[in-house]
């Protein structure tokens, strides 16, 4: 059967946003940690905007009216040898 | 909108919830629990997960073993899966000297029951191969310690006070609390006023500030400590990981991610959650000592979260001197760990009047006289307090 994959990183359907929307976790924050979707090696660069856009509509809001969880640092995955790196000279 | 409770908590984390539970099985009435933000929004979801109860001192192997007893059936209690995982937990000695500590420890641990294996050196590389072999002197191993996640923890705790009829409140924040000679009457929030006989301080990183409002002094600094989660990994580690030597804790998930944190040298005094550059740094340089391994590996998200510290980093837990029906659940630096045993150790002395065995070392006046509940086994820097 057919499977539209939301959430590339951790392989999260709509499906998966669907229930999870059914059981009451119907924003960002508690969605992705009752998934795990964007929270993958992406941290939602690839996928937060769809997954928004479908729990908007499943929860009959505008996208404006669905928060997103804060962004946190690093932008992108850094190596932790980069990090240490200078620290250790 | 005037509401009147039989109870109020202030602060709907893991603390709050597992006490609002514990209280409405024990049928105590109308309760609510109220928050400045989400449930678990606070220290709750930010922390690192650890549950073990190998501690040094007769007072915290009590609590902290009701706890983890707690936490190996809480699933099945709450009816609601909080993926306890029992990985065992290893405490890492990279020194002679924490070597020997623990192997004293081990005695105490052996008389409570606890379910503890001290291993050399070669039985800690063999349990954790990516440890690097010059960090190990030894270990002691809890074999039935775990980790459960902390979402889904506190979504447990909720349903479960929820179908006993507990209301949770999110983003309402307590703007002060009456008190009428002597006893708390009323708390007023951005919501409204709940009249109340009693009102629980488990507010956290802002329990401090919460007691003030009510008159109470709650001797706890706040302080930010950083953790990190990398990209995920194939299985290279089973139990969860405690290294003094880097004063660090960690584990790899069960999605395989590594996380871990550490408690920083310079005491962050801080009620801010922003992340910083040289912490990430600090991090990963300290884990690097004892997982060489890891310096290809990417870190994916670092986060803050507060912990707060009193004079012993044990926590608070009592009715507040002077101020009837005003009660501490705070202080906390093992929050999620506790919290079960604590909600129900709670529960009972504000039900029955008076505090648990297990309870009574935790009051507060041990700040006055002068009988601290110190444990040498918890891995924060406290270089200041243990002189």
């Amino acid at each position: 059967m057919a499977k539209t994959v939301l959430c590339l990183c951790r392989d999260i359907t709509a499906e998966d946003v669907k229930r999870a929307v059914a059981e009451g976790y119907g924003d960002m924050e508690t969605l992705k940690r009752f998934t795990g979707a964007v929270t993958g090696p992406c941290q939602g660069k690839t996928c937060q905007d769809a997954i928004r856009r479908y729990v908007a509509a499943l929860t009959g809001r505008s996208i404006e009216q669905v928060p997103v969880p804060p962004t946190r640092p690093p932008v992108s995955p850094v190596r932790i040898g980069t990090l240490a790196a200078r620290h250790r000279q | 909108m005037r509401r009147t409770y039989d109870a109020v908590i202030i602060g709907a984390g893991i603390v709050g919830l597992s006490l609002a539970y514990e209280l409405a099985r024990r049928r105590f009435g109308r309760i609510v629990v109220i928050d400045a933000s989400y449930p678990g929004s606070g220290a709750t979801g930010r922390c690192g997960e650890m549950i073990r109860s190998c501690f040094s001192s007769p007072e915290w192997i009590e609590l902290f073993d009701d706890s983890l007893k707690r936490w190996q059936r809480l699933s099945d209690e709450l009816d609601f899966n909080v993926l306890f995982t029992k990985r065992g937990e290893l405490l890492l000695a990279s020194t002679p000297d924490v070597d020997h500590k623990q192997r004293d420890a081990y005695g105490l641990h052996r008389h409570y029951g606890l379910s503890v294996e001290l291993l050399d050196h070669n039985q800690v590389r063999e349990l954790c191969p990516a440890i690097a072999p010059e960090m190990i002197v030894g270990g002691l191993l809890q074999t039935d310690a775990g980790n459960a996640h902390h979402d889904a923890a506190v979504w447990a705790y909720g349903a479960a006070a929820h179908r006993h009829g507990v209301e949770v409140h999110p983003y309402t924040t307590v703007t002060d609390v009456t008190v009428e000679s002597g006893a708390v009457t009323a708390i007023h929030t951005t919501k409204g006023t709940f009249s109340t006989p009693v009102v629980v301080d488990a507010a956290g990183g802002q329990a401090r500030d919460v007691a003030l409002l009510a008159g109470v002094d709650v001797p706890v600094d706040t302080v930010r400590w950083e953790a990190f989660v990398t990209e995920p990994l194939e299985p290279f580690l089973r139990p969860l990981v405690s290294a003094s030597a880097i004063n660090g804790y960690c584990h790899q998930t069960s999605r395989g991610e590594f996380v871990g944190g550490t408690t920083p040298d310079i005491t962050d005094y801080s009620t801010g959650v922003r992340s910083t550059l040289a912490l990430a740094r600090d991090m990963a340089t300290r884990w690097l000592r004892v997982f060489p391994g890891l310096a290809g590996v990417r870190m994916m998200r670092h986060w803050s979260g507060l912990v707060t510290q009193t004079a012993d980093s044990s926590p608070i837990l009592c009715e507040a001197p002077g101020c009837q029906g005003f009660y501490l659940d705070c202080g906390w630096t093992y929050g999620f760990m506790g919290a079960p045993a604590a909600g129900s150790l709670m529960a009972e002395l504000i039900t029955t009047g008076s505090a648990p065995r297990t309870l009574a070392p935790f009051g507060i006046e041990r700040f006055s006289s002068g009988k601290l509940v110190r444990d040498k086994s918890i891995v924060i820097v406290d270089s200041e307090r243990s002189a």
